[in-house]
């Protein structure tokens, strides 16, 4: 189908951090970008990017990706080379829900989905049951994968010590830890912690710099040096062999310095809340939780109003510059990001303000 | 092992053509690009250069994806995208030799490899014979592979009666034909014509836009809507959905105005570098470039001493790099980082690469 025209600069764009737009800082650092051909381990700026987000994160190596998916998918691909393998893995997670069932279809790898708790964790004990034994029924496990901050739960932050406990039980079981850490900056940031604080635990992170950090295009996996060597070849199968990549490295040292280095992460954090706690006091609306980071969900009294569904709250809020996405139920979900400044904030608040429910 | 560049010097690099960097065009291109999240379909840059892209090669639609590979992979793997399925293609193909056998490890289609003619081509006879008939013992043919220019055999150009004829072959059994087009612009710039005419009986292409067109990364495949649909889905799932990547669409779009036109000219360098290598003593080119690849032999008979690494690692010394191939021989591939006006710089050092090692005059 054909693409329905993006949308205009002056709109405030809800629906996800990933519509982050590379800064200015972030385009000149494109443009001047020493390159060479990634595949020929020859860029420069790629091999910096790996370096330093090895180091950030507190591991040994690290290898650049086009996208989130492709870092869960190469990552636990990896984790699951063996056929046969299994993964553990909660039942609303990202992988789960929205990467295609890539592990199974393309790597063969199987899941077994565990229930996903309201703060984004799975439970130790159900993990530590669903660890299978050697058996002839059984496919093996091989690691067990948190997603951190939870998504779908509405960017809830792991407490390090529950993510340090999981460790644990991996280390005891000789398993494997992957963490999807698309928003772990945000989770950093929310408890005032090193990356690598809270990622300690972990074998692999796959960390985005395309959403919160603003980035325009990309994901790192972080892990051991054999490990990511391992990655490094799976990702050339899967097509992520990039040539001069180092015009998008560039593009995300500039994003780490510039947005995580001057806490415009935290910034989105206090944006979603105020504009949490503003629209939950608008009439027709309620916030389900108040935010963590910068992620919530808002109700739509459709009950009460049933002219106002979700499609058509989206529609009157686009016709006033503001862009959500439908979500679970009668809601939206909103996600706050350095483009949504602190005006914007105030406009997409007077949007909702000129919602006229009426009966 | 990486190169690092040394501060003073461009390296002359006939590595290959996916070694080009961005021109200054390019640079300021992606600084300005208006760009937005590509999976929401926002990015306008991106489709600005699949809309053009399917023009160039006269097909309804295209996709953009990080690598030939992934073209391929997506591709070929929408045309198996029914379990039990069967790829036909030559057995010296990229697809076969240097993608890591993902179309199998992957998305279990499975390869019927064919014969490779020392022109590139894959002999229309076995073609049909390899075409399965419907049977419990056999996959499912979905779909032929051709590689215009073929790397492997060294830049040839497929004949277009040879394309359209394996095209007619496929419409009559009702399979689809794919082509390999990473170095297709090469294909077209050598028989000057349309880059669509190269392609006239393809159902899909898989175009590299970050080798000899210069773009710093990417390629596209072009099909018909419905199919190409399938691949953007299955780009997806294989981790090729960017976001703001109309900053690398911007490149391509501007390699196309700015390399594509002058692309013939790495074929006159290439002629006239086989030419210069091929008169040295220590050398031999036995087959004469038909576009920018070519292979030198080294006159072991007369000089014992040469191998191929060897020769490799002296080139070294005259800030030249090259690549061993097959059969002790080294590869040379030009593009638009190589001037024409190196020739010279290239054939010295070659001749002093071989006296290096032979210790004579």
């Amino acid at each position: 189908h054909p693409h329905p025209p993006p949308p205009l600069h002056s709109m405030w764009d809800l629906r996800s951090d990933t519509v982050t737009k590379p800064t200015r800082a972030m385009r000149d650092a494109m443009a001047a970008a020493e390159v060479g051909d990634d595949v020929f381990g020859d860029d420069v700026t790629v091999t910096k990017l790996e370096l330093l987000m090895a180091t950030v994160f507190g591991k040994h190596a690290a290898v650049f990706v086009p996208s989130g998916t492709m870092g869960n998918l190469v990552a636990v691909g990896v984790h699951c080379e063996l056929r046969g393998s299994e993964y553990v893995c909660g039942d609303l997670s990202h992988i789960v829900q929205y990467e295609q069932g890539g592990l199974a279809t393309l790597m063969g790898a199987h899941s077994r989905q565990l229930t996903t708790n309201a703060d984004g964790t799975i439970d130790v004990d159900k993990i530590e049951a669903a660890i299978r034994a050697d058996d002839q029924h059984f496919p093996a496990t091989k690691v067990v994968c948190l997603e951190n901050t939870h998504n779908k739960k509405g960017g809830k932050v792991l407490p390090i010590a529950y993510v340090d406990e999981v460790g644990a039980l991996c280390k005891k079981h000789n398993l494997q830890l992957h963490v999807d850490g698309a928003r772990i900056w945000n989770a950093a940031a929310k408890l005032n912690e090193t990356p690598a604080r809270l990622v300690r635990a972990a074998d692999s992170v796959s960390v985005c710099l395309s959403k919160g950090l603003g980035a325009p295009v990309g994901s790192v996996i972080v892990g051991s040096h054999e490990f990511i060597r391992k990655c490094r070849r799976l990702r050339k199968a899967c097509g992520g062999g990039m040539r001069q990549a180092g015009t998008l490295a560039a593009a995300a040292l500039t994003a780490y310095e510039e947005i995580w280095g001057n806490g415009e992460i935290d910034a989105d954090h206090v944006r979603a809340l105020r504009l949490a706690n503003a629209l939950d006091a608008l009439p027709g609306l309620s916030v389900q939780f108040p935010p963590v980071t910068n992620i919530f969900f808002l109700n739509i009294n459709t009950e009460a109003h049933p002219y106002f569904t979700v499609p058509v709250v989206c529609e009157l809020l686009k016709e006033n510059n503001v862009l959500t996405i439908p979500w679970v139920g009668n809601s939206l979900r909103l996600v706050t990001h350095h483009d949504i400044t602190d005006q914007a904030v105030s406009e997409i608040i007077e949007a909702f303000r000129t919602i006229p429910w009426y009966e | 092992p990486p190169l690092f560049r040394p501060p003073h010097r461009t390296m002359l690099d006939l590595r290959s053509d996916t070694v080009t960097r961005p021109t200054q065009k390019m640079r300021d291109a992606m600084a300005r690009a208006e760009v937005g999240d590509d999976v929401f379909g926002d990015d306008p840059t991106v489709t600005r250069l699949e809309e053009t892209m399917a023009k160039v090669f006269g097909k309804e639609a295209a996709v953009f994806v990080p690598s030939g590979t992934m073209g391929n992979l997506v591709a070929v793997g929408v045309h198996c995208e029914v379990r039990g399925s069967e790829y036909i293609c030559g057995d010296l193909s990229h697809i076969v030799q240097y993608e890591q056998g993902g179309l199998a490890t992957l998305m279990g289609a499975h390869p019927r490899q064919l014969t490779t003619n020392a022109d590139g081509t894959i002999d229309v006879k076995a073609i049909e014979n390899a075409i399965r008939a419907d049977d419990q013992h056999f996959p499912r043919t979905t779909v032929v592979c051709l590689e215009n220019t073929h790397n492997k055999k060294g830049g040839k150009v497929l004949p277009l009666a040879y394309v359209d004829e394996v095209g007619s072959l496929c419409k009559k059994h009702a399979i689809r034909l794919h082509v390999d087009g990473a170095r297709i612009w090469n294909a077209a710039a050598k028989l000057k014509v349309a880059p669509a005419r190269c392609v006239q009986a393809a159902d899909s292409v898989s175009v590299c836009l970050s080798k000899g067109l210069g773009a710093p990364v990417g390629s596209v495949i072009v099909g018909d809507e419905a199919f190409i649909a399938k691949c953007r889905r299955l780009r997806k799932a294989c981790g090729g959905g960017m976001r703001q990547a109309g900053t690398l669409a911007a490149a391509a779009l501007a390699a196309y105005e700015e390399i594509w036109p002058n692309l013939a000219k790495d074929h006159e360098t290439a002629s006239d570098l086989a030419r210069r290598i091929d008169a040295l003593d220590h050398y031999d080119v036995r087959v004469a470039p038909e576009t920018n690849i070519f292979f030198v032999d080294l006159n072991v008979a007369a000089f014992p001493e040469l191998n191929a690494k060897d020769v490799v690692q002296a080139l070294r010394e005259s800030d030249i790099v090259a690549i061993p191939w097959v059969g002790d021989s080294i590869r040379v591939v030009t593009h638009h980082d190589i001037p024409e006006t190196a020739a010279g710089e290239i054939e010295e050092g070659f001749r002093a690469a071989a006296l290096s090692l032979t210790g004579g005059q």
